[in-house]
């Protein structure tokens, strides 16, 4: 089993990156697949076949590779963490992409797949429990491209996880990552001064620190359980406390109007995110994260308070002092 | 200076005109508005700027809020900074008597069952009030909200942070695993809800689920009477024509509200009691006695019966709805 070779397949992306450099580091990088359109910039040296998912036929093409390069365990990290306005490129290449690879995987005797996955995927609802157990059906905003592409791709992976009993299949519901480096939609609303917040909402928020999420990936590769496994951070922190952490001031928004304004926003091309991910800024969407310290021995070393300062540290070092200053 | 003075035209814009006419005939009304717009905007920021506003908010926020809370966003330093107005209230303004205290368990999960009343929930955070000063454990009772509060705009942040739970299975049931106090009120809407001519009445104890929880974890059932939180917004009334397009499941019409305004939200001072009885044990039914739905009805109502006897006690001694 050591022998066969680990691939990541977005092998470009945040977390595709650092774990490529993460697993060549410790099995050497000829143990080590990349899958991506480009070759990777970090973690020279790994082995790169490029693979376009999106491409019709690419099934056969993934099998090719996974049987010459003789891989046992594929990470699969080929998902857009913001929305995209191509939504037809976004669904072709998670949802299908996926299918693909799959497919590939099963008739070419992988041993074990992980799906990158997100908690958001359960939906922010205010009728959620406080914390969200991995058996709680996934019910996210159905007119969210963005969360049915991934809700297929899971879908996906429970079919075949079924029909290929030999093959084990772990999907790893990540919290939404924050820290250093980090660059999504929705950290991008926290590099301006202004954050907008849902007037009369607090809502906890998860922020996994990607040295944690990292671990889980790692974690998850070694023990390979089956089924879906929740990495969130130790604590959760209210949006007003992470806004007012990283020193910015909220500007709170009627919810009928940040909808509104939201979807006119993104239809003109200027918005972050379609409008209904305001929904996560009113209502928690905090999942559980007992069973990842059960089945992967992982316990995070970050809360999401640690996340947001460490991003914060790393954007503008000299403004977080003067806010720890501040808050002293 | 002086003689840069000299070669200043008097007229530039003429000057301007004949020698490019056409597009920057409309530059200078352009750069007026623009400078005006540039110096508004110097002078507001000659006050307070942008990045020192935010610290000044963010140090405002951290004096009432702590960096940390717990997983239902309980934040023990707000929940302290709100006291003092709680405790006013508990001693001065309805002078509540506590009484079996020493019922409630020093230590472990414990599951606290009240009547509910009083239109809003003000009910909870005294009966949280009584546990954390009378008892010698000082022990936090996390109350659990009904969705009608614990999903209102502006109030659910400030129960969730001040401890409420929003009241549903999961949550009780993780609260009480961890070995916590939790208060749960079964009656719910219907009970705080109720109207004046039904005061002390105990509402149907909803389905049992706060029976099967119980049965579930072990947690003892502690029965608690509130006496004194149905005269403080004496509902006569409903004026549900208006609540409904509000998302509100009632719109009381007390002797005071709406008839006063804002003034009829403030609750009249009548003398409360709070008395807790023997606790129930839960843990002697075996592993399925949640999924026994005749034994769930017979003991919720039980602890109904129990309440309700408490309650009864209460008002026989009771002379006065003001002074007790």
């Amino acid at each position: 089993m050591s022998a066969r070779r680990t691939a990541v397949t977005g092998a470009g992306s945040f977390l595709g990156s650092r774990l490529l450099r993460r697993l060549s580091e410790k099995h050497g990088p000829d143990k080590v697949v990349a899958i991506d359109l480009a070759p990777p910039s970090r973690g020279a040296g790994v082995r790169h076949r490029e693979v376009d998912l999106t491409r019709p036929g690419c099934d056969q093409q993934l099998l090719d590779v996974l049987r010459d390069e003789d891989v046992g365990a594929v990470f699969h990290a080929a998902f857009a963490t913001s929305p995209r306005r191509d939504g037809g490129y976004a669904h072709e290449l998670e949802s299908l992409g996926t299918l693909s690879l799959f497919a590939a995987a099963a008739a070419a005797g992988v041993g074990h797949v992980v799906l990158r996955s997100f908690t958001a995927l359960y939906g922010a609802s205010g009728q959620n429990p406080g914390f969200l157990t991995e058996d709680r059906p996934l019910q996210p905003d159905p007119s969210l491209g963005w969360a049915r592409d991934k809700l297929e791709a899971e879908q996906h992976a429970v079919s075949f996880a079924r029909r290929y009993p030999d093959m084990k299949v772990t999907v790893l519901r990540f919290a939404p990552l924050f820290g250093p480096r980090v660059q999504t939609f929705y950290t991008s609303l926290f590099d301006r001064r202004v954050v907008p917040v849902m007037m009369g909402y607090d809502p906890l928020l998860q922020l996994l620190h990607p040295d944690d999420a990292l671990a889980a990936a790692e974690a998850a590769l070694e023990r390979a359980p089956r089924g879906p496994v929740n990495v969130v951070p130790k604590a959760p922190i209210p949006l007003l406390t992470a806004v007012h952490l990283a020193g910015k001031i909220p500007a709170p928004i009627p919810h009928p109007l940040a909808y509104l304004a939201g979807d006119l926003l993104w239809a003109a091309g200027l918005g972050a995110a379609p409008g209904a991910f305001a929904h996560y800024a009113r209502f928690g969407c905090v999942a559980d994260g007992e069973r990842a310290q059960r089945e992967l021995g992982f316990v995070p070393r970050y809360s999401s308070r640690e996340a947001v300062l460490a991003y914060v540290q790393y954007q503008k070092p000299r403004l977080a002092v003067s806010n720890a200053e501040a808050r002293a | 200076m002086k003689t840069a003075a000299k070669v200043v035209p008097i007229r530039p814009g003429m000057e301007a005109a004949t020698a490019d006419p056409g597009p920057s005939a409309s530059r200078p009304a352009a750069s007026r508005i623009e400078g005006t717009l540039r110096a508004l905007a110097r002078l507001a920021g000659a006050g307070l700027d942008v990045d020192s506003a935010a610290r000044l908010w963010s140090r405002l926020y951290f004096a009432w809020h702590s960096e940390e809370v717990d997983e239902f966003g309980y934040d023990p330093k707000f929940a302290e900074s709100i006291l003092p107005f709680f405790e006013l209230l508990y001693t001065v303004w309805w002078r509540v008597e506590a009484a079996g205290i020493e019922n409630v368990p020093g230590t472990g999960p414990a599951l606290l069952v009240a009547n509910h009343s009083g239109v809003l929930p003000w009910d909870g955070i005294m009966i949280n009030l009584a546990v954390r000063h009378e008892h010698p454990e000082r022990r936090n009772c996390r109350m659990l909200a009904l969705d009608m509060f614990a999903l209102l705009p502006f109030l659910a942040p400030l129960l969730a942070q001040s401890g409420a739970v929003r009241a549903n299975p999961e949550n009780a049931e993780r609260l009480l695993r961890k070995g916590e106090l939790v208060g749960v009120f079964p009656e719910g809407v219907k009970g705080v809800g109720k109207r004046f001519k039904d005061r002390y009445k105990l509402a149907r104890f909803g389905r049992g689920g706060f029976i099967r929880i119980a049965l579930r974890t072990g947690a003892p059932i502690v029965p608690c009477a509130v006496v004194g939180a149905e005269e403080i917004h004496p509902a006569l009334g409903h004026m549900n024509w208006i609540g409904k397009p509000l998302g509100l499941p009632y719109v009381p019409v007390t002797p005071t509200f709406p008839l006063l305004g804002p003034l009829g939200l403030v609750p009249l001072p009548s003398k409360w009691s709070i008395d807790m009885g023997e606790p129930i044990p839960m843990d002697g039914y075996g592993e399925d006695a949640a999924l026994d739905p005749m034994l769930v009805n017979r003991l919720s109502e039980q602890v109904r019966a129990t309440i309700q006897g408490m309650i009864d006690r209460r008002l026989a001694r009771r002379r006065s709805v003001w002074l007790g």
